[in-house]
């Protein structure tokens, strides 16, 4: 039994050894720096363009005001990192990440710091404040965190989910018209009838296929963040979902997904939307910079909105944010306050469009030319926030699984309906 | 060789007379032995408590409070056992752990006995049992990794199955598939190890009790049930609480089936990626208790199992 005791012992820690270090405390961070000095953790890799044009800030930055930046490029794992850090008390003074990860991450347990202060900052050598050049409606689609403010990030970075398209394509040249999702069947049949596909999807990942619901519930007036938020289950029996839930079985149905979609892992079916196996594709607009190299060099990556399902009906443009916040526990969080004020002048942040080939926050910046169309679609339209920013764990254990029978075409409208809600009551009852 | 059950009752028995006379005190070298005892035993002791126990202790404390891992810890007492309960996707999980370790582990030993039968005699049997071997020297999460490109609907297996004539392939990436797929690369990459072991106990059998068997009218199948399963035992046996033990700990290759970029759907979930996703979610607030509970829940199973396993295949030493 020794021996299997060491096995299990092995195991054990294998297993939750990891939840034990989290507990262990630390030292004091960064060593304590002086006179502006803070360390910053970032979600990109060193090699990658918004880790260039954030660098290029902070090398101006620590010029100018003689400050000390300490940057380790985490990556995107830093999700994982920064609640251990937070718990050893070796936070970062700075962390970047999306809106969505942050939230659940850090403010909805109260970890995070209020950045009103930069809000109300001036903007270094303009004569504006950082809340005059960020566009409001964009960060008033936040949640509030406990305490009921919603200024817990700054943001540096916008991203929106829009349906993509091959603008030299002749087959699609009215696509720009489209406005109602009848306009966009009628040009699937077209397609159709000519042996091409209409929209692709990564049929494994819930996340990204579920835009198709989180916009069709939006159109139809409804919207997963009350639902998810309504304890009883009865968000589920919403009109609206019944009806988003029937808008996505006519697709199914109609057969416009690529052959395949539902049998391959991501991102094989960005690859074939870029290959131009299928006309649209709908997922957050890095799919501009992801596809660069895949694209034919005639193709011109255009965007539309996602049509209403009746004309005049809601529009709303999704949105997504990337930006800075600061830990509550962060020992330099004034000097990481006041580098965030100062990354947000347009000098610096112009990078991100033109280095990065991102949008910005600030409408005064114009995005590069291939994301000139979602930059308009955000422009002209209200702004959402992308699949209400639910709960990861609530995508992966209610939503998910029944919407990707019911995407995959193993469900009917109603069995997808019973399905979540079943799954919801269910999570309720297990999360309390 | 002895092929038998661990602990022999003869083992035992000249341990318990060791410890008699040591109580006497009369053997100077017995008497040097003991007290050198704890000074050897001790460290060892030391860093098992430290580095096992200890984590073990501190999670099923902590598996009684809710906890993110930064806030302060509210008491929950058995709430993070009862969550487990009533979660489907806890009972999935379990229920997957369960099928690897149970369907998984018959067929890979069925598979592994299999090769035992036809390499034993086999010219060349040292090259088939490396080239067996080797999908063990490849981390399972490399076929994890690659079976997105091999699988894919348009893939080298999809292209081979067409030029056959299946004109509808099935669809191996599917999410409803992806945990027989993970079992089935499970199996793949370990049956070569468990294959070696076998072969290496059977090897030691004496080929003049297959020679009596044969001289006997033994076929194939009396030769393995009456002589290489029986001398093989005590190997097997230690074969089978290692495939329980590592298919409890089955991880990497569910989170990165196919792909690095997506969480895996919760249909494809072991108890160890539960533990995972709870302590470490893609974007939701850690819930440590409740992955410190399903971590206990994980160590209690393996602790049981091995414990069963082990008294269903006790047998009697059997010496050649």
């Amino acid at each position: 039994m020794r021996k299997t005791k060491a096995s299990a012992g092995l195991l054990s820690l294998a297993l939750v050894g990891g939840l034990a270090l989290t507990a262990c405390g630390g030292s004091d961070g960064d060593g304590g720096g002086k006179g502006g000095e803070f360390t910053y953790w970032s979600m990109w890799r060193q090699e990658e363009p918004q880790a260039k044009v954030i660098k290029a800030a902070v090398d101006r930055y620590e010029k100018d005001s003689g400050a000390k930046v300490k940057i380790v490029w985490q990556g995107r794992d830093i999700r994982k990192k920064i609640g251990p850090a937070i718990a050893a008390n070796q936070a970062p003074d700075l962390w970047d990440q999306g809106a969505d990860v942050i939230f659940s991450n850090t403010v909805k347990n109260g970890q995070a710091a209020d950045l009103s202060s930069v809000y109300d900052a001036q903007v270094p050598g303009e004569s504006a404040k950082v809340s005059d050049v960020i566009t409001a409606k964009y960060t008033d689609t936040l949640p509030a965190g406990p305490d009921g403010g919603k200024k817990w990030i700054v943001p540096y970075e916008l991203v929106s989910a829009n349906l993509y398209y091959d603008g030299a394509d002749p087959a699609l040249a009215d696509a720009a018209k489209i406005a109602t999702m009848d306009d966009l069947t009628k040009l699937c049949d077209a397609l159709k009838s000519k042996g091409k596909a209409c929209f692709t999807t990564e049929g494994d990942d819930g996340w990204s296929s579920s835009l198709w619901l989180d916009y069709l519930l939006a159109r139809e007036g409804g919207g997963l963040g009350k639902i998810a938020a309504d304890k009883s289950g009865a968000g589920w029996d919403s009109p609206a979902v019944l009806a988003a839930a029937r808008d996505v079985e006519k697709l199914v149905k109609g057969g416009y997904f690529l052959k395949g979609y539902d049998a391959s892992k991501l991102p094989a079916q960005e690859t074939n939307w870029a290959q131009g196996k299928a006309a649209f594709f709908l997922n957050g607009s890095w799919v501009d910079s992801e596809t660069a190299t895949q694209r034919s060099p005639k193709f011109k990556f255009a965007a539309i909105n996602f049509p209403a399902v009746k004309a005049g009906g809601p529009a709303e443009a999704n949105a997504i944010m990337f930006g800075f916040s600061v830990p509550k526990r962060a020992k330099h969080a004034d000097a990481a306050k006041k580098f965030i004020a100062s990354f947000i002048k347009k000098d610096n942040l112009s990078g991100i469009a033109t280095e990065a080939k991102n949008i910005t926050p600030r409408d005064d910046i114009p995005a590069p030319a291939e994301l000139a169309d979602v930059q308009r679609i955000l422009q002209k339209n209200p702004s959402r926030a992308m699949q209400d920013n639910i709960d990861g764990d609530y995508g992966d254990k209610v939503l998910y699984p029944a919407w990707l029978d019911l995407l995959h075409g193993k469900s009917s409208p109603e069995q997808f309906v019973a399905a979540a809600k079943k799954a919801h009551e269910a999570y309720v009852k297990a999360t309390g | 060789m002895t092929a038998t059950v661990p602990a022999p009752a003869r083992t035992r028995g000249s341990r318990a007379g060791a410890s008699r006379r040591r109580g006497t005190g009369r053997d100077p070298l017995e008497r040097q032995q003991r007290r050198l005892f704890w000074p050897f035993a001790a460290p060892a002791l030391l860093f098992y408590a430290v580095l096992f126990l200890a984590p073990i202790a501190y999670s099923a404390y902590i598996s009684l409070y809710r906890w993110d891992g930064m806030g302060a810890k509210t008491w929950k007492g058995f709430g993070n056992y009862q969550t487990l309960i009533d979660d489907p996707t806890f009972h999935t999980s379990l229920k997957n752990t369960l099928t690897i370790l149970v369907v998984g582990g018959v067929v890979t030993f069925g598979i592994a006995f299999t090769l035992t039968l036809a390499l034993r005699e086999m010219w060349g049997r040292m090259f088939a049992r490396s080239a067996l071997f080797f999908p063990c020297l490849v981390n399972a999460m490399v076929f994890g990794a690659s079976a997105g490109f091999i699988f894919h609907p348009s893939g080298p297996v999809n292209t081979a199955l067409r030029w056959a004539g299946v004109d509808d392939p099935p669809k191996w990436l599917s999410t409803d598939n992806s945990f027989s797929m993970i079992t089935a690369i499970v199996i793949w990459s370990a049956t070569g190890y468990y294959t070696t072991i076998i072969m290496a106990a059977v090897d030691q059998i004496p080929p003049y009790l297959y020679e009596a068997a044969e001289l006997e009218g033994a076929g194939a199948w009396r030769k393995f049930w009456h002589v290489t399963l029986p001398l093989s035992w005590d190997v097997v046996s230690v074969c089978a609480v290692l495939w329980t033990v590592s298919s409890v700990k089955i991880f990497e290759i569910v989170l990165l089936f196919g792909t690095a970029n997506t969480n895996p759907s919760v249909k494809s979930w072991t108890t160890a990626m539960y533990v995972y996703q709870s302590a470490f979610p893609q974007s939701a607030v850690p819930r440590l208790g409740l992955a410190a509970a399903a971590a206990i829940v994980s160590l209690l199973m393996v602790a049981v199992f091995t414990v069963v396993l082990r008294r269903l295949m006790r047998r009697d030493p059997i010496q050649f």
